[in-house]
């Protein structure tokens, strides 16, 4: 009897598949088209020109923009990922299993609240007259200008990303094979040969996947760079906002967005690459 | 096999974990260039006994000699007492030329001794052009080889050994022993090799170490351990023995009424043990010295085939014989046989 194809798989993939053609595809289809439209008396017109394009590429403040949020993000995937891997090798290495669940449970609960309430609380405590700079002043030390800056937009940043690069880090170093490392201290490797030479080879690939996340959130981030880091500079989140709130022009706001969507899936690529790259 | 200068010494070493004791207070000296098999059922404390001696887990009580130094508080990385994993630890992200030499690299060899070396071992392993290969790209035996040039690489004085064969298939594990007992051979270094397997202790090991519940069983060659277990636990462990309860009264003893002699031995009650081997099956009684006992199934084991029987008391009772003996006997299920074997097979245990 000729077996014939299953349609029960395809009746739980076919709601994904929808919902991404809807919601992304087509999104992603139409703003790339609008990238090409024109605006006239403040109404967008479909039309096909290059006008967009060339005034936004050729402009310094773009490109201002493009690097700021690029390093920034960079910065932030770096820094999340050096702070988050001392506690995520205790928690891998260090604690027994309860403790390690309970830390993971932990690291979720930040985000039982709204990003935007957490973001708003940093405002109070970085406030120039804040309970940080009192605390700083007690012992003879500010105070300092911490909102609207780029250590504002960082401490913003890490409130998003750390607790989720500290899970995926966890993750990725309590699955290393712990024979890996006897193996490599009984071959003679001092604990720091034992670091580098083979945990984190052995996790590169979780390790990696934090770093890109973390990469990912922070090059999109609105709030953080607008109510922690004063827009100023202006990273390329708020100057989609600004563009589209200055005369309609999404057509210019969409080759922002389409830049940066190629920016991430070029990172992204990269990331996969290193990750799973095969020594020969 | 120097008993004046061994190369390891443990003295009354204890290992808890808690309440339980893994190792209660071992003694063992191996000699330099001897190839010791430790041997005994899970949970006897073999692996630890072997961890304990590369420093991968520190002794409650008791010290560990190597070369004549304590090595209590020497750390892992500081000695060099390569082990060989049974799940062989291999490093995925290294290719097969690399984890040779990570050894070598961590003792700050420089790149091109490095190469020289592990290619060497690497032509010795067979594994001559595999050297670029990634671990998952070779076979089980391929990849035991490569633990093995990458424990060796250093030029070790000894090498541990735990469990490496048990994940290889029957046909692999007899050829590695060959490889294992010819590498130990011309070497000339001490082997340290923990099993649950007698056929591989007993087929490669100088001097084999039973452990039962932490504690050392019995020490002795393969032969003595075979032919003179010293108690119940080893007669047990080895398997295909006869373990007889009786009284002892002048020189012979008795068990279940049947009289057999027992010369040398002191008066009292004492259990003898009698290789399968040993024992003569006869279809008739022989008149004396004979215990009555019931066919009641065979078994082909290889060499031989083991009958098996219930005697008198209820007890098992196995006689090896070859496929001939077996064809004249035709045992049936129920059947009435006497077992029975000269004086000098039988041998008293004394716990």
């Amino acid at each position: 009897m000729a077996k014939r194809p299953s349609v029960y798989p395809y009746v739980w993939r076919l709601p994904l598949l929808i919902w991404q053609g809807l919601f992304f595809i087509g999104p992603l289809c139409l703003m790339v088209a609008m990238s090409f439209w024109l605006v006239r008396n403040y109404r967008m017109e479909p039309d096909f020109v290059f006008k967009n394009w060339d005034r936004m590429l050729s402009r310094g403040f773009f490109w201002d923009a493009y690097w700021v949020t690029f390093l920034r993000a960079t910065l932030a995937a770096t820094l999340a990922s050096l702070l988050a891997f001392p506690a995520s090798f205790a928690l891998a290495f260090r604690t027994s299993e309860t403790v390690r669940r309970w830390a993971i449970f932990f690291l979720i609960v930040p985000f039982f609240t709204s990003y935007l309430v957490r973001i708003y609380a940093w405002q109070v405590l970085l406030a120039g007259n804040g309970p940080l700079n009192a605390i700083l002043g007690l012992v003879g030390l500010g105070p300092f200008t911490m909102l609207s800056t780029g250590f504002g937009a960082m401490v913003g940043y890490m409130t998003l990303v750390l607790p989720l690069v500290v899970i995926l880090q966890t993750f990725s170093l309590a699955a290393i094979d712990r024979n890996l490392i006897e193996a490599a201290r009984n071959l003679g490797a001092n604990p720091r040969a034992t670091l580098f030479q083979v945990i984190i080879p052995a996790a590169k690939v979780g390790l990696i996947i934090g770093f890109i996340f973390a990469f990912i959130l922070t090059f999109g981030e609105f709030v953080s760079p607008f109510y922690l880091g004063g827009s100023n500079p202006p990273t390329l989140s708020i100057l989609i906002v600004d563009t589209t709130k200055s005369g309609q022009q999404w057509p210019r706001a969409a080759v922002v967005a389409v830049i940066m969507i190629v920016t991430l899936f070029l990172a992204a690529f990269a990331a996969v690459a290193a990750a799973y790259r095969r020594r020969s | 096999m120097t008993a004046s200068d061994p190369l390891v010494e443990f003295r009354s070493v204890k290992k808890s974990y808690g309440t339980f004791e893994a190792v209660k207070g071992l003694d063992l000296t191996i000699g330099r260039g001897e190839f010791v098999a430790i041997m005994g059922p899970s949970g006897c404390g073999k692996t630890t006994t072997l961890r304990m001696l590369a420093g991968l887990e520190a002794p409650t009580a008791g010290t560990i000699r190597i070369d004549g130094r304590e090595m209590n508080d020497v750390a892992v990385h500081e000695r060099d007492t390569p082990l060989v994993w049974q799940s062989l630890a291999l490093f995925p992200f290294l290719n097969v030329k690399e984890n040779v030499e990570f050894g070598l690299k961590m003792r700050g060899i420089g790149a091109q001794e490095r190469s020289d070396r592990a290619m060497l071992w690497l032509d010795r392993m067979g594994l001559k052009g595999f050297e670029t290969r990634p671990i998952d790209a070779l076979s089980g035996g391929q990849r035991q080889r490569v633990a093995l040039a990458r424990s060796l690489v250093t030029e070790p004085e000894m090498l541990l050994l735990d469990e490496p064969l048990s994940a290889l298939d029957a046909h692999l594990v007899i050829r590695m022993q060959g490889v294992l007992t010819k590498l130990q051979k011309e070497l000339g270094i001490t082997f340290v090799y923990v099993t649950h397997s007698q056929s591989e202790a007993f087929a490669m090991a100088d001097r084999v170490v039973i452990m039962g519940q932490g504690e050392i069983a019995q020490i002795g060659k393969p032969q003595e351990i075979f032919r003179a277990p010293q108690n119940r636990f080893v007669a047990e462990f080895v398997g295909r023995n006869n373990i007889l309860s009786g009284e002892v009264a002048g020189g012979a003893i008795t068990i279940d009424g049947v009289t057999c002699p027992l010369p040398g031995a002191p008066d009292g009650a004492a259990e003898i043990v009698v290789a399968a081997d040993r024992m003569t099956i006869h279809a008739d009684d022989p008149g004396k010295g004979a215990l009555p006992a019931d066919f009641v199934s065979e078994e082909f084991a290889g060499t031989g085939i083991i009958c098996y029987f219930e005697g008198p008391s209820g007890e098992e009772l196995k006689a090896q014989v070859s496929e001939a003996q077996l064809a004249e006997l035709a045992p049936e299920p129920g059947r009435r046989f006497w077992l029975s074997w000269a004086p000098e097979a039988a041998h008293s245990l004394t716990a």
